[in-house]
Parts: C-alpha cells; structure tokens; sequence
C-alpha cells in the first residue's frame, strides 16, 4: 500500500512540475505584467522600473530557476499586483468559493444520483425520458448561460433573488443554483448508465429469482455494483471544489479563487496563478487517491486484488 | 451504495457547506446600521483599480480616475461638471512669482480623513522624494542634465530609502517625474503658504497642480504606514470619502468624511463592487442591486432605457480614439501612404453606426478646455476617398499587406471599428491584415512587423503638454516604442514646454498638429471617447468629462 501511494505521489509531484513549468513559460512569453498591471498608457520610464523592480528583466531561464528554487523554500512568491504573498491571497479567497462549492456539490449528489437511479430503474418511461432530456439540457448549457437565464428570470424579472455580489446568503443561491443544476445533471447521466449496465448483469437476475424483493436487489446488489464510476465522477468534482466555479464567479461577481485566477492570469500575475494551479492540482491528486482507497472499500474484489472482468 | 447511506452522505456534506457559508457571510457581513439615514449609493464599475494600489502615483489607469477625486483632495480643483476651468481646491488662492514659482494660499480648517488639518507642511511632503520622487531628479535642461548624470553613480531606477517612510516601489517616482518632470521644489512659507519652484519655465504647473497625481496626502499617515503597499491600500488624503474596506478585484467602500472643506456629503458611504461583466452590470442595475453601473456599452442602452425607472446618461470624455502607424513598415515608411489611411475614413460613419451618434469627430488631438492654446478652425483630414486613391498611387504601393493589430475590445467597440476601418482601407485599395493580439505586450511586439494600432490619448491637464508632448513627443509611449519620430516634431515639442509665451506657444502647437496628423502622420483621431452610466432616474446626478464619478454634497440628489 505504501509502494502504491509513493507511486502515486510521485507521479503527482511530476504532474504538479509540469503543470507549474507549462504556466510559467506560456504566461511570461504571452504576456508583460508591467503593461498589464500599470496600463499602457504608463510613462515608458515607469514600465521599466516596474519591470526591473519585479526582475522581469531578468532572462527567462534565471526567472524560471529562481521561481523553483524559491519554491523548494516554501516561498510561493508575492503578487505583482497586491505586493501580499501570493498563497495568501488564494488561502483567503477559498471560504468564499466554497461557499458556492460545498452546497453546490450536495446538490449535484441530492439531485443527480437519486435521479440516475430512478430514472435506470424506469428505463425507457415517460419519468426517464424527462429525466433524461433535463439531464442532457443541465450537461449541454454552458453554465454562463444557466446563469444568465436564471439572472433574467429570478432577479431582473421576478425579483426574488440578488442578480450577483456576495453580500448575504441570498447572494449564494444562483450561483450554487446555476454549479448544482450542471453538476447533476452529469451524475444523473453516469449514474444511469452505470445501473443500466449492472441491472443487466446475470447476479441481478440471480437476486431476483432467488426470491429477493426488488428494493433488497437494486439497494444490495445493483447499487454497490454501480457505484464506482459514479465515485470516480464524484471524485473529479471534489477535486475541483476549490477552482471548479471560475466561470460562474466571473457571472456573479462572486470573490473567490476563480476570479482571483481570471483576474491573475488576464494581469500576469505569475505568482497567484501558480499558488493556485498548485493547490488545484494538489486538491485533485489527493483525491483521486481517495477516490482509489473508496474503489477497494466498494468493491472487495479490488481490495484482495482480483482482476474483475466483466460478468462478474 | 444504498440509497439511504448516500442520502447521510449528502446531508453531512450539506451541512459542512452550510457551516462554510455561514462562516463566510458572517465575515464579510455588514455592520449595524449606524444613526445615520444618509442614504448609500452603490456603484457597480467594470474595476476599481487595475494595478491594486489606490493612489494616481501608481494606477495610471482610467478606472483609477472615476474615484480618486472622491478620495484625494487637490490644491487646484476644476470644475468637474461644468467647463472644466480651474477653481480653488485645498488653495484658496494662487498667484505667479515668476516663470518658473507658483505661491498658494492654503485654505485654514480643511482637515485629512485622520482629523489632521491640512498644511504646508503636508503639501511640500507630498511632493517631496518620500512620496513622489524618491531619488530621481528634475529636468533641468539638457546641458545642465548632461553634467548632472555624469555626476550622479546612483542607478536611474532604484527604491527609494527614505528614514522614517515606507520604500516606494521604483515605478512610483518614474511616474512622479513624468508628471513633474521639472519640480526642484515646494518651499513652506509659512503654515498655510507653499512656493512650488520649478527647475525650467513652465506655464503649465498651474494646470498640473489640477491633473489626477498631484493630490495632497497626509505627511503623518503615510509616514506612520507599516509599509508602501498598506498606504496604498488605505491611503489618508482630504477628499469627501474616506477608504473603509478595500478589496481588490471585489469592492471598495468609501464613507464620508463629514469635516470635508466642500461640505459634508449628502450620501453616507459609496459602495464599488466589481462586476466585470456588461450583463452582470445591467442585470445588476434592472434588478435594484445597484443605483449605478459605468461603462455601458452604446448597444445597452435600449435595454435599459427600456425600463422606466432607469436611464442613461453621459457622453464625451477627455479622451480621443486614435489610429496609431508605425512609420517603420516598409508600406508605411511613405508619408503619403499613411496620408491615404487618414484621408479614407469616414469618421462620422463611425460615430453614427457603432456610437448612436452619442459622440463626435473632435478637431484632431486637442479640447477646447485648452483654452486659448485651442485651434478652433483645425479639423482631423477629410474624408476623401478620391486623394486616398491618388495618394495611394503616387506613392506606389502594389497591394501589399499592412497589419493592424487588435485587442479584443480594451477599447468598447474596438474589434467593430477595426472591421469597419478595414473595409473603408479596402475600398481605397489597401490590403489590411488584421490580427487579434492579447494583450499590449503582443501588440507592441518587434519579432513581427508592426504597422497599424488602437489607442486613446487623454488630456490631464489644459495644455497640448498634457497629450501631444507627452503621448507623442520624444518621451511619449510612440517614440519610446519606437513607432515614430520626426526632427523638427521633437524641436518644437522641446520648445512647447519651456516656452511661457502663450501666442508663440500656439504658433508651435499648431505646426506640431500639422506634422503629426498631416504631413508626417504619427496617428489619426477617430471619434471622442465616451463614457456611459446607466442610473436610478430618480437620483439627480450630473456626470463629468473628466471621467471622475462625483458624489460630493452638490452633485447628487436623491428623490427627483
């Protein structure tokens, strides 16, 4: 078990490297922070101390070692913009996207699961073709558009609800509305597929004639059995709690870690990016790897090290 | 997975993220409400500010202007809704000593956010190395400057160390110095009497003391800031708002400042929340979530104007569109070429189709509020397709490409009028190759040939100084990036801002216009810029071409 966790975290680290090493290199050759941070209409004098005082004038590949390097010290580097340490200003941006993310989330699993499931169990029924074509609608609208809709209907025209800013809990429900409606749909399609499958495997059929009632067969049997690609979908989305809203917090105003990024990445802001792009990357690693140990915990044939092939 | 152990899975993980959401509005929550029925306006602007530092020295920026006139108090004010002429600020009076000293009489009583009143010692700090300068020294003409950087060891850009303040960041005293790149001095007469001695001639310090940058800060504040960047972010000056919270990229709050020397406000706080998005602002202001929203986009305008409650308003700013040339492209080397660019636009056309006809073709690169320095009769080239075709001819361009490089609407509009521009080009019969770049540093970028770009010039100040010199001259961001340059341009831009004999000074500018949109044309002006609010209609309020947002006590008016 330790082998296969040093494995995986060393894969983890060259995935983390890579990523940082790609960013660094396509946001220092794409971009100049000093015209993006001062404007463009900046005194050229004034870009140019800017440039040297951040060593931007420095040649690429001592910038590059010298961001490693500091790094290996734990140091993350400090914003250009804000002059504060760039991790800071990601660790203080995280509660308000979760905020959106963990309510979000458990609407996607209240949702899309339990609609999955139902919608398996009454397959080819009016019920799932409903939940169905609801489902391949919340998967298809992009969520900036789910989000504007939404904004039209509940703010602007109904006045219900606050159209964006962080304010109050009432300013959170679009925003998780809009994250949750997308998310569940994607579980309700995987789900679906997944017990479609396992209903069709002779253990069921087996369950069934042996005399169980139906409810024991899907709860017992189906379920446990479909429940791995649906961990692996729900593992993805765990991961991306921390930077999975950027595109509804750009919709909403809303001030998390997924504006920080839009806004460091649109300045240049080398050191935010990569604070974040490392806590992303480090938040999707840890769980896979939990997503791994759930397989083994599901599924005992995975646990002793069988093969499983199909059929049982 | 039975159905019933996921359900005690969801609903733990709903109450860790209720937890997280209550934690989360429970730190960003709202204060009581105090004893005050001042009402709040809430503004939603596309940025506060883009450098995340609230002070002109550093965010050159135009969304920087909307709210520092809120914040900062300056010596010299204008008057911001009317005609742009200057009227007392911090000073209550003025007067020349000579060519190259200004004397002003402070105001007795105005006092900082901090309760501190406003002296002469506050003003000379605030033009002193610690804030402004650092170690960067006036202009004193070029002989003179030849032998004092032969003197000095000290590198051209370094941090400032000054005893006893926070370090300023090295871009800090570049721009100090382009503001007032002749400044020797502010002598403290007495408590409420300042002299600013300049180190050349200068009829401009009047209308430089009145420009966003040189506003007057608390000497005690900033000295007392743990360090250069917390000032920023909370910077002590004597403006009608004070800073409350500052969040960049999220929100600012002003409060006001109710011993401000103009009055107290009318308004009890100012509330910028950052909505980036156009939708967002518009959605934000038709669902009662703002009193507020800037730059609305002329396609917008039905939309809001739709509802009844709602309108909008605002117009011309102090800021031109131009078309850029770089003179170094093998096509556009030729005068004539770039002659032929200028003469095929059809400006009003422009104006009319992607600006609702809400703005105009002003009279080349100048404002009337220049005063007497103002070439009434001087117009931008006139469209004439026919001279475009012959001076197309006669240079002997063959159809060769020309790029023009384009961001995706920095500028509103931007990409439209690119279209439109290409089309008018094409019809004279260039071959333009536009290329949509990123950002600034690719537009700017040498490995590629450069030909054509956007741009806009603002006027700071009422002095030709204050755009052509600055833009175009040889310090200027075109000269500086090396798109352009012209002898006798250079000659006279010197003489421009040295000279304090008004009716030769107009001579000089007018030959300047000529070279730079005539003869030798370093860029073409399109349309004047505007700027757009949609608003409450029931909150009287009157926008300013300066691009500040005032709400100050005698601008705004809450019930119609």
């Amino acid at each position: 078990m330790l082998r296969y966790i040093a494995s995986r975290g060393l894969r983890a680290l060259i995935t983390i490297f890579l990523v940082l090493s790609f960013a660094f290199v396509i946001l220092r050759l794409s971009g100049d922070p000093a015209l993006l941070i001062l404007s463009p209409d900046a005194p050229p004098e004034a870009l140019e101390a800017f440039r040297k005082g951040w060593g931007l004038d420095a040649p690429l590949w001592r910038q590059y070692l010298g961001y490693f390097l500091n790094i290996a010290e734990g140091n993350f580097g400090q914003s250009m913009r804000d002059g504060r340490p760039a991790i800071d200003l990601v660790l203080e941006r995280i509660p308000a996207t979760l905020a959106i993310t963990l309510p979000a989330f458990a609407l996607k699993l209240l949702i899309g699961v339990p609609a999955g499931i139902f919608a398996a169990l009454h397959r080819n029924s009016l019920i799932d073709r409903l939940v169905m074509s609801l489902s391949v609608a919340g998967y298809t609208i992009p969520s900036f558009v789910l989000g504007l809709v939404l904004v039209l209907v509940f703010a602007v025209n109904l006045g219900w609800l606050p159209s964006g800013g962080y304010t109050s809990p009432w300013h959170a429900v679009l925003p998780i509305v809009t994250l949750g409606l997308g998310g569940a749909a994607i579980l309700a399609r995987f789900t679906r597929s997944a017990m479609l499958e396992v209903l069709g495997q002779p253990y069921i059929r087996t369950a069934s004639a042996k005399g169980l009632i139906w409810r024991r067969v899907v709860t017992s049997h189906a379920l446990p059995n479909a429940a791995i690609p649906t961990v692996t979908i729900i593992g993805f989305m765990v991961g991306s709690l921390i930077a999975g809203a950027v595109v509804v917090e750009s919709v909403f105003s809303w001030p998390g870690v997924g504006r920080l990024l839009v806004s460091a990445v649109a300045n240049r802001d080398l050191a935010v990016v990569q604070a974040i792009l490392l806590l992303v990357a480090a938040c999707m690693v840890t769980s896979n790897l939990v997503v791994d140990a759930l397989y083994g915990w599901i599924d005992p044939r995975l646990r002793s090290g069988r093969t499983v092939k199909a059929g049982g | 997975m039975p159905i019933h152990s996921l359900s005690r899975r969801a609903v733990l993980a709903l109450s860790l993220s209720l937890t997280t959401s209550l934690s989360f509005f429970a730190m960003t929550g709202t204060q009581a409400a105090r004893a005050d029925d001042r009402p709040v306006v809430r503004v939603a602007v596309q940025q506060v500010v883009n450098s995340g530092a609230l002070t002109p020295l550093r965010e050159q920026s135009n969304v920087g202007a909307r709210i520092f006139p809120m914040i900062f108090a300056s010596l010299i004010d204008l008057d911001r809704q009317g005609d742009l002429s200057p009227v007392p600020g911090l000073a209550e009076s003025w007067k020349r000593i000579d060519d190259r000293t200004l004397e002003l009489v402070l105001r007795k009583g105005a006092t900082f956010h901090n309760g501190d009143e406003v002296t002469a010692e506050d003003v000379a700090f605030s033009f002193g190395p610690e804030r402004m300068f650092g170690d960067r020294k006036p202009f004193r003409g070029k002989e003179a400057q030849a032998t004092i950087q032969a003197d000095e060891t000290k590198p051209l850009f370094s941090a400032a160390t000054v005893q006893g303040g926070p370090d300023l960041p090295p871009e800090v005293p570049a721009v100090g110095r382009r503001l007032w790149p002749s400044l020797e001095r502010v002598e403290v007469v007495d408590k409420y009497t300042v002299r600013f001695v300049n180190a050349l001639p200068d009829v401009t310090m009047e209308g430089r003391l009145a420009r966003v940058g040189s506003q007057i800060i608390s000497k005690r504040a900033f000295l007392e800031a743990k360090d250069w960047m917390s000032w920023a972010r909370n910077p002590v000056s004597a403006g009608p708002f004070k800073v409350k919270e500052f969040r960049p990229d999220n929100v600012l709050v002003l409060e006001a400042h109710d011993t401000y020397y103009g009055g107290k406000p009318t308004v009890k706080e100012i509330r910028y929340v950052v909505v980036p998005e156009v939708p967002g602002r518009v959605n934000g202001l038709l669902s009662g979530e703002f009193d507020f929203v800037t730059d609305v986009p002329p396609d917008q305008v039905k939309t809001i104007e739709a509802n009844p409650k709602f309108e909008v308003v605002g117009g011309p700013v102090l800021n031109h569109r131009l078309i850029v040339f770089d003179k170094n492209h093998p096509q556009l080397a030729d005068p004539r070429v770039r002659q032929a660019l200028t003469h095929a636009i059809d400006r009003q056309v422009i104006v009319d189709a992607l600006w609702d006809g809400r703005t105009s073709v002003p009279a080349g690169l100048q404002w009337e509020y220049y005063a007497d320095m103002f070439h009434k009769d001087w117009t931008v080239p006139q469209y004439n397709p026919d001279l475009a075709r012959k001076l197309l001819k006669e240079s002997g361009y063959k159809g060769e490409p020309i790029p023009f490089r384009v961001t995706n609407n920095y500028y509103t509009n931007q990409v439209q009028t690119a279209q439109v521009l290409t089309e008018m080009w094409r019809a004279v019969g260039f071959n333009i190759d536009i290329q949509m770049k990123e950002n600034w540093q690719q537009i700017f970028d040498r490995n590629e040939p450069r030909g054509i770009r956007d741009w806009s010039n603002s006027a700071p100040f009422s002095d030709p100084v204050s755009s052509l010199v600055n833009q175009h001259g040889p310090n200027g961001q075109q000269q500086q990036v090396g798109e352009w340059t012209n002898a006798e341009f250079n000659k006279l831009s010197d003489k421009l801002e040295t000279s304090t004999d008004r009716p030769e000074r107009r001579v000089i500018f007018g030959r300047m216009l000529e070279i730079a949109e005539r003869e030798d044309p370093a860029y073409t002006v399109l349309h004047r810029n505007i700027v757009l609010y949609g608003k409450r209609k029931d909150i009287t309020w009157k926008w300013s071409p300066t691009f500040a947002m005032d709400f100050s006590a005698d601008n705004i008016r809450f019930g119609q």
